[in-house]
């Protein structure tokens, strides 16, 4: 019986964890590019999700909630390469860690201002009854965040492979002076990384909303996970965030039950710390393929 | 096809071409020669809109270039192979030779349809590189990853094509290989502008020659007329 609580923890923690890969593989895909992530990407999920769920309140049916929030991610994903990162990038400076704190910042304050302080109930289709397998209890909103995150991030990794614009975009990742001398925009593609990355973290945003209710707040130490999450993983490595988003939602749910929930956070911020000295290149980074 | 007038360049404050003036007639092949560190790739490098001229003009086809970004240059016509080869290193020996055709295909679906033929005709001008087609481009060997860097230029149909240094670090046997690839890029009818430290070969290929001196253009001529000019060949023909 102890052993099957241990397991149910797990589980339920690993499939939050889903959530922290998806913003990590978020940064992935503009570090990729630019070699910079936003720093306000957590604000960004926060605002996805608070202008889906006025979409709701408007009496939109889920399944255009969905896609309308994804939009709404993709255009401030857009309009934070626009105004804080091309400013630093077209400098070569490293400016954009401070303007993308800065364009974070701006977007709580709006929400503040237009949604209020408080964190509200998220509604959602999809029940909340738990499913029983091999006597643990997953519950089918668990469930999507599993679904949602790992079709989000195989339609990506589709659009990278089989198109010619997705070749492109690993064409810049992979030498963006070579690129360029192909007609590739690096531009362009720069802010086309941005507008995936803030669409995938819309959908993270909409999909842990239902569990952990939306508010100004909600995805501040999230954030910081996910970021532990791409570090640990390595900021190159694709699927790897997938494996320590399982790992570290599992950790954190165990840690929390053994030691107490103030505990909770703890595993993420250790994790990051062993990831910064003991492999810096991230667990699944790839060592680069080169021969001169 | 190509002209260069009075063009000045460098990185930051310190300036590495200090007025070139240079022409590349459609059809023909031009090679840029001189000592390492005169210039010839920071030639390249601004020519091709890689790095942005101070003063001076680059026209392609009669058309001033010299303010654009590189991808817009590479649009207008113009395929840079650059120094270094600067193949995709993760990505296969196709998807290089595809983006070489960037400009002109579909970006979505239906773009390896459209390039299946000009492939082809690449795999047919170097056959290792259709034994490779799947292999990722930085597993290559140097002479492979040049072979693979042309023809990624070639995919482009270039109104001009500029080659920087093909023979760097290969081995001799290799070395000869590629000038035979570009005597058949020149027997194809290419417009391109070579720059080679082996001064030797690439005057037997070039139609006429420009020697590179301190950021200036010290000598032009044609091959013959330049070999017969002691200071060339003092300098490099030896």
């Amino acid at each position: 019986m102890y052993t099957l609580l241990i397991v149910q923890l797990a589980v339920s923690g690993a499939l939050m964890g889903m959530v922290y890969a998806l913003v990590a593989y978020g940064f992935q895909l503009t570090f990729a590019t630019s070699k910079s992530i936003n720093f306000g990407q957590g604000e960004l999920v926060m605002l996805s999700a608070l202008f889906s769920l006025t979409l709701i309140d408007t009496g939109l049916p889920y399944w255009l909630v969905v896609p309308g929030g994804m939009l709404f991610g993709a255009a401030l994903g857009l309009f934070v390469e626009r105004a804080g990162v091309r400013l630093a990038l077209e400098q070569k400076s490293e400016g954009w860690i401070l303007l993308t704190i800065i364009l974070g910042l701006l977007g709580f304050s709006t929400a503040e201002n237009i949604w209020g302080r408080d964190d509200r109930p998220f509604p959602t289709p999809i029940p909340s009854d738990p499913l029983h397998f091999f006597g643990i209890d997953v519950t089918p909103l668990e469930l999507s965040v599993a679904v949602g995150v790992l079709t989000v991030m195989g339609l990506v990794e589709l659009f990278k492979r089989k198109t010619l614009l997705g070749k492109a975009f690993e064409a810049v990742s992979a030498d963006r002076d070579a690129a360029q001398l192909m007609g590739i925009s690096a531009t362009r593609t720069i802010q086309l990384s941005y507008g995936l990355s803030g669409l995938v973290a819309a959908m993270a945003g909409i999909l842990v909303a239902p569990i952990t209710t939306v508010g100004p707040t909600m995805a501040s130490v999230l954030v910081l996970k996910a970021f532990s999450v791409a570090v640990v993983a390595g900021l190159d490595s694709g699927f790897g965030v997938v494996l320590v988003g399982l790992f570290l939602g599992a950790l954190e749910s165990l840690t929390s039950f053994y030691l107490g929930s103030g505990w909770r956070e703890a595993p993420g911020l250790v994790l990051l710390i062993l990831a910064l000295a003991v492999r810096p290149n991230g667990v699944f980074g790839k060592a680069t393929i080169r021969k001169v | 096809m190509l002209t260069v007038e009075n063009l000045h360049a460098g990185y930051g404050t310190s300036e590495v071409l200090a007025g070139v003036s240079l022409q590349v007639k459609a059809g023909t092949v031009v090679a840029l020669i001189g000592a390492n560190g005169a210039g010839k790739t920071t030639g390249m490098r601004a020519i091709s809109g890689m790095i942005r001229p101070n003063r001076g003009r680059v026209l392609l086809d009669g058309r001033p270039v010299q303010d654009l970004d590189a991808s817009r240059v590479a649009r207008l016509g113009m395929a840079h192979s650059p120094e270094g080869r600067k193949v995709f290193g993760p990505l296969t020996v196709e998807d290089n030779l595809l983006l070489g055709a960037y400009c002109r295909l579909p970006r979505f679906f239906g773009f390896r349809a459209r390039a299946a033929a000009d492939l082809e005709g690449i795999y047919a001008l170097f056959p290792r590189l259709r034994e490779r087609r799947q292999q990722a481009a930085g597993t290559l060997s140097g002479g492979e990853q040049q072979m693979l860097a042309i023809g990624r230029a070639l995919m482009a149909k270039p109104k001009v094509m500029l080659l920087d240094e093909p023979s760097m670090g290969l081995a001799p046997v290799i070395v000869q290989e590629v000038f035979n690839t570009i005597r058949r890029l020149k027997e194809a009818g290419i417009t391109l502008l070579l720059v080679e430290q082996f001064a030797k070969s690439a005057l037997e290929v070039a139609d006429y020659a420009y020697v590179m001196d301190r950021g200036r253009i010290a000598i032009e001529g044609t091959p013959a007329h330049l070999r017969e000019d002691e200071r060339v060949l003092a300098a490099y023909l030896g």
